[in-house]
């Protein structure tokens, strides 16, 4: 490795209205060089490697390449300096083929006058480096999601790019197709190239990089080498906290009664032939990654899709519903994972939001009874501690987490008996992520509510769940107790 | 068709029925033959050259805006403005031919630079400004109507001429221009959509804009052309119908709206972007003219004939679920 940088950002900060979600970060990459970031979800990750790839402008700070400062107004522009990044979520042309996608917007020939052939032919190229098992002429959307993360991965390095950044490439692969990434990662650093590496899997950083550096809640928490990578050590920088501490207790459930069965659920090309049972005040943990029919295997509980087959029967009783308004009369509630998207009503009030599924009750002869509907809500703000002004702001001033509360707080209206979450504490900081996890577990142990909890992060699950449930590809893996489950156990059983 | 890479070797493995199943506008196809057997058979003058020109002639000014209409839905938007845009067209170019004496021949070319100029200003609201292309279109659709009743007050502009009425009245091997004109275009914009770079980057950015813009691709550009596109193809068929009648009306385009976005959609054209061909927009542009022509020939009142054409568009998305569910 040379002394000059290949790229360098200095001083980044990066705000988002009130939320600082950089804070002063710098960082380097030599040529040939994997540096990977590590950090828990909402760290600052994707926000720096979205600057450094031209998406987003930094509020503060400079990027160099070799040594001379540059400033990206579009990933077009990041593009011409030799920076590619192959992101997390899929982004690809759905209805065209594999091989238009590798080259999209730059396909070989004239303007006027593309050449097909030639166009095939290279990207075939860039295809077959990274997987030589994927039809270049095959539709994007004949493709498993796995497939379509390595062929971003093939678009990026189809850009010539000196600086290739992966945006968590490995979430949904599997164990052969990681195997085969990281060769071919091997492969173009030893060529010159670098990259920038996103993972969550922390065995994977440790064997792949030259440096390692860690941000926590936005800040730069450190940069080591992978001789002193340990997974404690790793997992200290990211979380702030040495591993394991603040697990919260194990408690044995089996004598407590069964409050839902699920026997054999199946839904064509979503999941396949899933069994457990779901005892009184448990928090039964889903671990999965995207695209293991987690999600999916939620919304068909709630009633949002149908089975093809299978029995779902709560407290004895067989239930079929047929929307979500069954479900909810029945009292399993669903809290969809895209909270913005699927779980609030930005325009109306934090007591509107919560009281909304419930107003029924608070109806007078002409009007809502605003006071009692207040006093309701209010009860319960202060039983989840949430954080916030007057319940007439709208929900969207407030943060993340105290959003989540209110949206919790919004089923204990209805006596619900059976909560799904889906990632919960996904992008909130680690604060809320806490003390949520805590209303949760007081939420089973005062209530005796019971709760399907979805995470990606298996600290979590390891910290609050009695059981956690492994899914990957539609399948059930097995169903894990606490007391005998590891990080890497459960990943084994994922890959399995 | 539109994605050339899949029409390959690898695919001809799947027998030949059920790669014409995945076509789009394989649907349409099946029903204009149904149609037209049917129509054969109950209507002896059904099939006669007269009638089959009267058909032609009737999809191809439709045809000519339900081709710009299925550039703009492939980028993934709307033009509500086509018809409208087609009626003020006509009236600027039949005033420039009376009025300003451009010569007759440059006309068209004249009128399609008008179009265009229409269709850009859609396409400085939608793809320059990001307003959503129903409200913007639904705008200048009522302007563009409005400013036609403000420059003729409701008279037609009469007459255009011998040397000018040929385009819409005359014919070549006897097929009316019209017919041919709208020929030759569907295939220039097959050719563009298939072989040339702004093409490929239509489908890209209506199929996906956020993988398009990483992509380098210049996407309001690709959709401001879209527009600008569907603006002068509009008022080429504006302009050759009042070529055709002989008079510059202030009502050329009224329902041809519909027609447009009808015919695209029948063609296998997705709403969402990023999904249809011009082949299957043709399609769809020939069967609701023979559907109009079906319903005279049978002496079916002609009032019903909008509720059949709303009805052939329903089993046309009830097919098109089923096929997608396969």
């Amino acid at each position: 490795m040379t002394d000059q940088p290949l790229f360098e950002a200095r001083n980044i900060t990066k705000t988002f209205g009130p939320v600082r979600a950089l804070n002063d970060v710098s960082l380097t990459l030599f040529p040939g060089e994997v540096h990977s970031i590590i950090g828990e979800n909402g760290a600052g990750k994707s926000t720096l490697m979205n600057i450094v790839c031209g998406r987003l402008r930094p509020t503060e700070g400079q990027l160099f390449v070799n040594g001379a400062e540059v400033q990206f107004h579009s990933p077009l522009e990041a593009q011409t300096h030799g920076i590619a990044i192959a992101p997390q979520e899929i982004n690809l042309v759905p209805h065209l083929s594999v091989a238009e996608n590798i080259l999209l917007g730059a396909q070989r020939g004239r303007a006027a006058a593309i050449d097909w052939k030639a166009t095939v032919r290279d990207a075939t190229h860039y295809l077959h480096e990274v997987d030589n098992s994927i039809d270049p002429r095959a539709r994007v959307t004949s493709l498993s999601k796995a497939q379509q993360q390595l062929v971003q991965i093939a678009r990026a390095a189809a850009t010539q790019a000196r600086i290739i950044i992966f945006d968590e490439p490995t979430a949904m692969l599997t164990y052969r197709e990681t195997e085969m990434l990281m060769d071919y990662i091997r492969r173009i650093t030893a060529e010159g190239r670098s990259a920038f590496y996103i993972s969550h899997r922390l065995d994977e950083v440790r064997d792949l990089s030259h440096r390692i550096t860690a941000l926590r809640d936005g800040v730069h928490v450190g940069c080591i080498g992978p001789e002193e990578a340990t997974r404690e050590k790793m997992v200290t920088m990211m979380a702030g906290r040495p591993a394991k501490v603040g697990g919260h207790s194990l408690r044995d459930m089996s004598d407590r009664p069964t409050v839902l069965e699920v026997r054999n659920l199946s839904r064509d090309h979503e999941f396949e032939d899933v069994s457990f049972d779901l005892r009184e005040g448990e928090i039964l943990g889903v671990s999965g990654l995207i695209g293991s029919g987690r999600t999916e295997l939620a919304k068909c509980l709630f009633g949002a899709t149908r089975a093809r087959s299978g029995a779902v029967r709560l407290d004895g009783k067989d239930v079929a519903f047929h929307a979500p308004i069954d479900a909810i009369q029945a009292g399993l509630i669903y809290l969809p994972e895209e909270r913005k998207q699927e779980g609030i009503f930005p325009l109306l009030s934090i007591a509107e939001n919560t009281a909304l599924p419930t107003i029924d009750r608070f109806g007078g002869l002409l009007t809502i009874r605003n006071r009692e509907m207040m006093e309701e809500v209010g009860k319960l703000a202060a039983q989840l501690k949430a954080k916030f002004n007057s319940l007439r702001d709208p929900i969207t001033s407030l943060s993340g987490g105290n959003q989540q509360k209110f949206i919790i707080a919004r089923w204990l209206m209805r006596d619900a008996r059976v909560l799904i979450m889906d990632e919960p504490t996904r992008g909130i900081d680690v604060n809320a992520k806490l003390e949520i996890q805590t209303v949760l577990r007081r939420l089973t142990e005062e209530r005796g509510l019971s709760i399907i909890l979805i995470s990606s992060e298996m600290e979590e699950l390891l910290d609050v769940a009695d059981r956690i449930l492994v899914m990957h590809e539609g399948e059930l893996k097995g169903i894990v107790d606490r007391r005998d489950a590891t990080q890497e156990g459960l990943l084994e059983l994922a890959m399995s | 068709m539109d994605t050339p890479l899949t029409e390959t070797p690898a695919r001809r493995e799947k027998s030949l029925m059920a790669r014409f199943w995945q076509w789009e506008a394989s649907g349409i196809l099946v029903a204009l033959v149904v149609l037209t057997v049917a129509l054969s058979i109950a209507a002896d003058n059904f099939l006669s050259s007269y009638n089959m020109t009267v058909v032609a002639r009737q999809a191809a000014f439709v045809g000519l805006v339900a081709l710009g209409q299925t550039l703009v839905l492939l980028v993934g938007g709307i033009d509500l403005s086509v018809g409208a845009a087609a009626g003020l067209s006509a009236i600027v170019g039949s005033i420039a031919l009376t009025q300003w004496g451009i010569h007759p021949y440059l006309i068209i070319p004249f009128t399609m630079g008008f179009g265009f100029l229409l269709g850009s200003i859609n396409g400085v609201f939608v793809a320059g400004l990001r307003l959503n292309p129903f409200i913007v279109t639904l705008a200048t659709w009522e302007i563009f109507a409005g400013m036609t009743l403000v420059i003729t007050k409701g008279y037609p502009i009469r007459p255009l001429g011998e040397k000018f009425t040929v385009f819409g009245q005359g014919e070549l091997f006897g097929v009316p221009l019209p017919v041919l004109i709208f020929i030759l275009l569907a295939a220039v914009l097959v050719w563009m959509l298939r072989q040339t770079r702004l093409g490929r980057n239509i489908f890209a950015v209506g199929g996906n804009r956020d993988a398009a813009v990483l992509a380098g691709i210049r996407v309001g550009r690709v959709e401001f052309v879209a527009y600008g596109m569907a603006g002068m193809l509009a008022a080429l068929a504006g302009i050759l119908f009042a070529s055709r009648m002989d008079a510059g009306q202030p009502s050329v385009g009224e329902g041809w709206l519909m027609g447009a976005i009808t015919a695209a959609i029948l063609g296998g054209t997705s709403l969402r972007g990023g999904q249809g061909s011009i082949v299957g927009t043709v399609l769809g542009a020939l069967l609701l003219a023979v559907l109009a022509n079906g319903t005279v020939l049978m002496n079916v009142s002609g009032f019903w004939q909008r509720v059949i054409v709303g009805c052939v568009v329903l089993v046309a998305v009830l097919v098109d679920l089923l096929r997608r569910k396969d």
